[in-house]
Formats: C-alpha cells, structure tokens, sequence
C-alpha cells in the first residue's frame, strides 16, 4: 500500500469510524467535516425512513448524529434499519418500521418450509 | 461545454424530486443527471428520455468514482460511466478531483486530496484508466475542502492546471466551491479564477450553501448567496463559460425560488433567461 493509501484510510477511518485523528491536520476542522458528514447522513437516511425522522422532528439530525458517530454507513435503509431497532418506537414509526421489517424480510428456503 | 456550435447558457440539475420543474422550462437546452442513477442498460428513466427527446443535452455527474483515491479507480465504475454516456448521447462526462473512500470504508462525501506530487500522480493515472473506456471527453471538478492535508505542496491553481495540463481534461468549475474555499482560508476568490486555465471551463455549478460550526459549507440545500452570484459575474467578465448550472441537493425550494435563482444566473452571467 502506498503512503497514500495509508494516509487516505486513516484519514477515512477518523471521519467516519471513530479512529483517532492522523497526524498533522487541523482536529477542529477534522470535527467539523465528521459533524457535517453526519449531517448529510441524517438527510440521507431521512429520505429512506421519513416517519422515522419526523417523530424526532426537528432534533432528527442531532439524535442520528449521536446514534451514528463512530459506526460506518451501511446504506441509508440498513442504517435507519439498526437506529430504528434500537429506540422504542410508537405510532407511525412504528408502523415504518414494521413495514420494512415484513418487506425486507429474508425469505430462505428454511422458513417457506417452516411456513407450511 | 466545447460544442463548436456555440453555448448551452444557463441549466439545472436534474434530480427526480424536481422533475416536473426542469421538464416545463421553456429555454432549457441541458441538465446534468447523477450517473450513478442512471440504468447502465435498457431504458433511460422516462423524465430524462423526455428532456432527449425534446433536444435538452444531459451530462452524466459521476459522484463515486473516487478519481482522487490512491488506489485504481475500480473498472466497474468506469464502466457504468462509459454507459451513462452512451444511454444520454452525452458530448461528455463530469467527476470529481476528491475520494470518496479509503481501507474498505466509505466516506459519505467528497473529500480533499493533499496537493501533493504524489497525489498529482494519482489523480492523473486515475483520469487516464477512466478516460480509456470512455466514448466522450471528461471534466474535472475541484471540490470544497473543509480541511487541508497538512503536506500541501502546491496551491490550489498550481495542483489543479497541472492535472489538466496531464490529462486533457475539461474543468467542470464550482464556483460555489471557488467561494467556499476562499471564504474558509481567508483568501480571494478571484486570485483563483485569475491563475486557472478559464478556457478549459466546459461548464459552471453555481449551488448555495451555509455556515456551520464557523466555516461555510457547500450544501446545495440552502439559496445561492449573494457573494456567489457575484462571483459568477467576475468568472464571465473574465471569460464567460459556455454553460452554468443550478445544483440543488435537497430541501427542495418553491418553483418560483427556483426560477428566481436560474434568472440570477442568467442575470449574472448575462445569458437567456430560461424560465
């Protein structure tokens, strides 16, 4: 691996998974690009789990922030998936939530079997 | 854009939340669509084959390629990209000069190579695996930094003509971004736009954004500033690109604040209104 690529995964791995800062930049900086990546994040999951958001109403991007500073993104819908399953949801988030859980269901073989 | 037969003046960025905005403009003559979102094969998404059919030209904007990462541009990727050209008769293609991930990890966003000799290399052996399977030209955008690498070794116009000069590149140029960064390092805009190669502009974004945490960010989910308009019309005084477009990510305003915006350009840039 070439110094760069090493210093581009450091660099990645403390923006995005709780990895310490590298060497050399400016960590208040560093802290705001982390903040504002969580910030488009937020937006992103949003769109994926609307109900989920607006039930945070306003507070959405900070409580999603805190449930997902230091943990990678999966993708949008797994990352709403995890947050959503971890909070006691009620009214419509938790229906959101249960619809994705029935759609998103894994179908193997196994559990059509178990289901005759 | 180099069409030789002249300019595409002002244009949107096509996003499926704003459709119906871009479908009904009655001046559009191109928009830009997120390669990554578009079919590599079979058909075109309706809208878009619409805006073709009408004789609207749409630029695929690849977002993950990651042409500034230290490791090969994965061929898969470019491949897609090659398509997306292909599937919108496109005269070219747009990425950005950033990486968007490293070691396994996605970053969620564009961000910063160092402006190092290393990095230069990087950036160019990557443009040219990509510029190998393309059927059309590619332009390059330089991206907002919220951050420098402590090993700069070139300043930003230095790093930037060099990977032009290298790779044959067109500029896609954020002027957003050109504020933006200037704005966070206390320096002038228009130093920049004074030492960059402006011939090679193929087309301008011009986006809004806002403050966080004391430094201004490019969200493309806020209005254009005032200060951004403005230096749309130092851009053109000094040499008008043939084509700048509105970016908007999210938080998608009324039409009409829209419309005001795209007038804005055409105010600032002296083109057509296309509203």
């Amino acid at each position: 691996m070439s110094s760069l690529a090493a210093r581009q995964a450091a660099l990645v791995a403390a923006l995005v998974a709780g990895a310490p800062d590298p060497e050399g930049f400016d960590p208040r900086l560093l802290d705001v690009a982390r903040r504002a990546l969580l910030r488009k994040r937020s937006g992103e999951v949003a769109r994926h789990w609307p109900l989920l958001a607006a039930s945070f109403g306003t507070r959405w991007p900070a409580v999603f922030a805190e449930w997902a500073a230091g943990r990678p993104s999966q993708g949008s819908h797994q990352d709403g998936l995890e947050l959503a399953r971890s909070l006691p949801l009620r009214g419509a988030a938790a229906e959101e939530l249960a619809e994705h859980e029935k759609a998103h269901r894994p179908r193997s073989s196994l559990s059509r079997l178990l289901r005759r | 854009m180099s069409d030789p037969t002249g300019s595409y003046g002002v244009g949107i960025g096509w996003r499926p939340e704003i459709a119906g905005f871009v479908a009904a403009l009655p001046g559009l003559r191109f928009t830009e669509v997120i390669a990554e979102s578009v079919p590599a094969s079979g058909p075109v998404p309706a809208p878009l084959a619409a805006l073709r059919a009408a004789g609207t030209t749409v630029i695929p904007h690849g977002v993950r390629l990651s042409l500034g990462g230290a490791e090969p541009v994965e061929p898969d990727r470019v491949a897609h990209l090659a398509a997306a050209a292909r599937q919108l008769d496109a005269p070219m293609v747009s990425e950005h000069i950033a990486f968007v991930r490293a070691g396994g990890l996605e970053a969620g966003h564009l961000l910063p190579v160092p402006r190092s000799r290393e990095a230069v290399d990087a950036v160019v052996a990557n443009v040219a695996r990509t510029q190998a399977e393309l059927p059309v030209p590619i332009a390059l955008e330089p991206i907002a930094a919220i951050f420098d690498w402590p090993d700069d070794e070139l300043d930003e116009a230095a790093f930037l003509t060099e990977i032009l000069d290298r790779t044959g590149a067109l500029l896609l140029l954020d002027i957003a971004n050109v504020y933006a960064n200037a704005r966070n390092r206390g320096a002038e805009p228009t130093d920049l736009l004074d030492r960059l190669p402006l011939e090679r502009v193929a087309y301008v974004h011009v986006a809004g954004g806002a403050e966080h945490d004391g430094i201004y960010h490019d969200t493309h989910t806020d209005e254009v500033p005032r200060e951004v308009l403005d230096l749309v019309g130092e851009l053109c005084a000094r040499h008008r690109p043939p084509a700048l477009m509105l970016e908007r990510d999210g938080h998608y305003p009324p039409a009409g604040t829209l419309r005001t915006e795209l007038d804005a350009i055409a105010a600032a840039s002296g083109y057509p209104v296309i509203t």
